[in-house]
């Protein structure tokens, strides 16, 4: 539980931390809130020599509201998430997840930038960003690319973030029909399965649906034949909605461990989307 | 020497006392003590009960368990121990409510899983799992007092009441949930994925 010996420093810009990433190169990495990261450390399953502190460049922790569009700071931690009553209105998805994970310190210490950043598959922000279709803004040494979520999260602890790059800004379309609902591992409090679902409404019926699902798979994955399923069926409808979830993970080789086997998990998504859908329709 | 009024006095002399707080300051403090006496002032007594103390109590326990996922939920608690006269109330629930979490933890939640190479799979706490608070109910509960004659204070142990009583009761809320399932018996801890596949097993009842 004591990490191999590592160097510390604080960059003050994102210019700054881009620049220290050239300079230290792999041996370096950034920290935002360490709750993944320090963790990772103590059991040296990770052990940079050189820790970029990114928590004191100012402006990147704002959650703005921009006539349809949502855009939110990296550095933005759970609990700002969890308490924000704008987030709420706009992609309830989003609050219901950064109400749900971890514990009160987790929530005030962790960003949403650093737990995406860490591509865990069994976090919880990467289902809910897949199913709003977010935007990720990365800023490197060539300037600044925009990643979409499908692109940005690859495989277990693998995004599409450069090892040069800085993740500054997650940006999505507000999406007040959508819900996040989670099966809580009862020892890490990490997901064993968590399933946002973001739709749109047509009388009581869904129009479109986009439904991700998180703990499952090695890395969050979208549903799409579930989506298209879900096309035309009244979100009160119990039922139906529950048959056109079936088969959330199918194509999906679904994770197995001491709690859960790959075939529990992968019923459980079903069962989970189903709320996720309903609650997402009943708002 | 004589204990007098709340105070250690010398003997026929009234004018020369000390509280034992005074008296225990000097003995430990030791810088004032007779050439060749250590500091400190201790005591020790044993005392040999004529029999073993008998504590007893009840523990009900109502479950719900989700058919879909096969989570369970705590719907209520209820224990009433009997541990005789209760010196210090808060103590004694306490100690019950400690005993109840742990028994319900190894009821439900508690497992050292191994690998077919030996090695340990539940190594910390992000994969053993102990309840927090968030995860284990309340607890209402009362007490009887059948003061014990073996011993002059009256008092019975308290300290495994809750751990006794709350694993069966857990267990059994649970086995009891599943009775119209036709299942009977099931290997502790009571992991959702065991009741889930206990109950869709039998007859397919809970889709």
């Amino acid at each position: 539980m004591i990490p191999a010996a590592f160097d510390y420093v604080r960059a003050s810009s994102v210019d700054d931390a881009i620049r220290l990433l050239g300079e230290h190169g792999d041996d370096a990495k950034l920290l935002a809130g360490g709750h993944s990261l320090i963790p990772m450390m103590k059991l040296r399953l990770a052990a940079p020599a050189m820790l970029i502190d990114i928590t004191g460049i100012p402006q990147l922790d704002a959650i703005r509201v921009d006539g349809n569009r949502v855009t939110i700071g990296a550095l933005t931690k759970h609990a700002a998430l969890a308490a924000s009553d704008a987030l709420k209105k706009t992609a309830p998805a989003l609050w219901d997840a950064a109400n749900q994970l971890g514990d009160p310190q987790v929530r005030n210490r962790g960003t949403i930038g650093g737990a995406s950043a860490h591509g865990d598959p069994s976090a919880d922000y990467p289902a809910v960003l897949l199913a709003l279709d977010a935007t990720f803004t990365v800023v490197g040494k060539g300037g600044e690319r925009k990643l979409r979520a499908g692109d940005f999260f690859r495989e277990m602890f693998d995004t599409a973030l450069g090892a040069g790059e800085v993740l500054t800004a997650i940006a999505f379309d507000a999406a007040p029909k959508s819900a996040y609902v989670k099966y809580h591992h009862p020892a890490s409090h990490y997901a064993v399965v968590g399933a946002a679902a973001v739709l749109t409404l047509n009388g009581g019926s869904i129009a479109t649906a986009r439904v991700a699902i998180a703990g499952v798979g090695d890395s969050a994955f979208r549903a799409g034949g579930v989506e298209s399923a879900l096309a035309g069926v009244r979100g009160s409808d119990e039922a139906a909605v529950a048959a056109a979830c079936a088969g959330t993970a199918s194509g999906q080789d679904a994770r197995s461990d001491t709690f859960a086997s790959g075939a529990y998990r992968a019923a459980m998504a079903d069962v989970f989307t189903a709320r996720a859908v309903a609650q997402a329709a009943s708002r | 020497m004589e204990y007098r009024n709340g105070k250690i006095g010398v003997k026929g002399d009234p004018s020369k006392s000390m509280t034992t707080a005074e008296a225990g300051f000097m003995a430990f403090m030791g810088d004032n003590l007779p050439p060749g006496l250590e500091p400190g002032m201790d005591a020790t007594r044993r005392f040999e009960p004529p029999n073993f103390v008998f504590p007893f109590g009840t523990h009900v326990c109502v479950v719900e368990v989700d058919a879909k996922t096969g989570q369970v939920e705590f719907v209520k608690y209820l224990a009433v121990d009997d541990c005789g006269r209760l010196l210090n109330p808060m103590i004694v629930e306490g100690q019950v409510h400690g005993g109840i979490a742990q028994g319900l933890s190894q009821a439900m939640f508690e497992e050292v899983v191994y690998d077919g190479d030996g090695q340990l799979l539940t190594g910390t706490l992000m994969d053993y799992a102990i309840p927090h608070a968030e995860q284990v109910p309340h607890y209402d509960l009362d007490h009887t007092v059948t003061a014990t004659t073996v011993n002059p204070l009256g008092i019975k142990g308290v300290g495994e009441a809750g751990t006794i009583g709350s694993t069966p009761a857990v267990a059994n809320a649970v086995m009891d949930a599943l009775a119209p399932f036709g299942v009977v018996h099931i290997d502790m801890p009571l992991k959702p994925e065991k009741l889930w596949t206990a109950m869709h097993a039998k007859n397919g009842r809970a889709r």
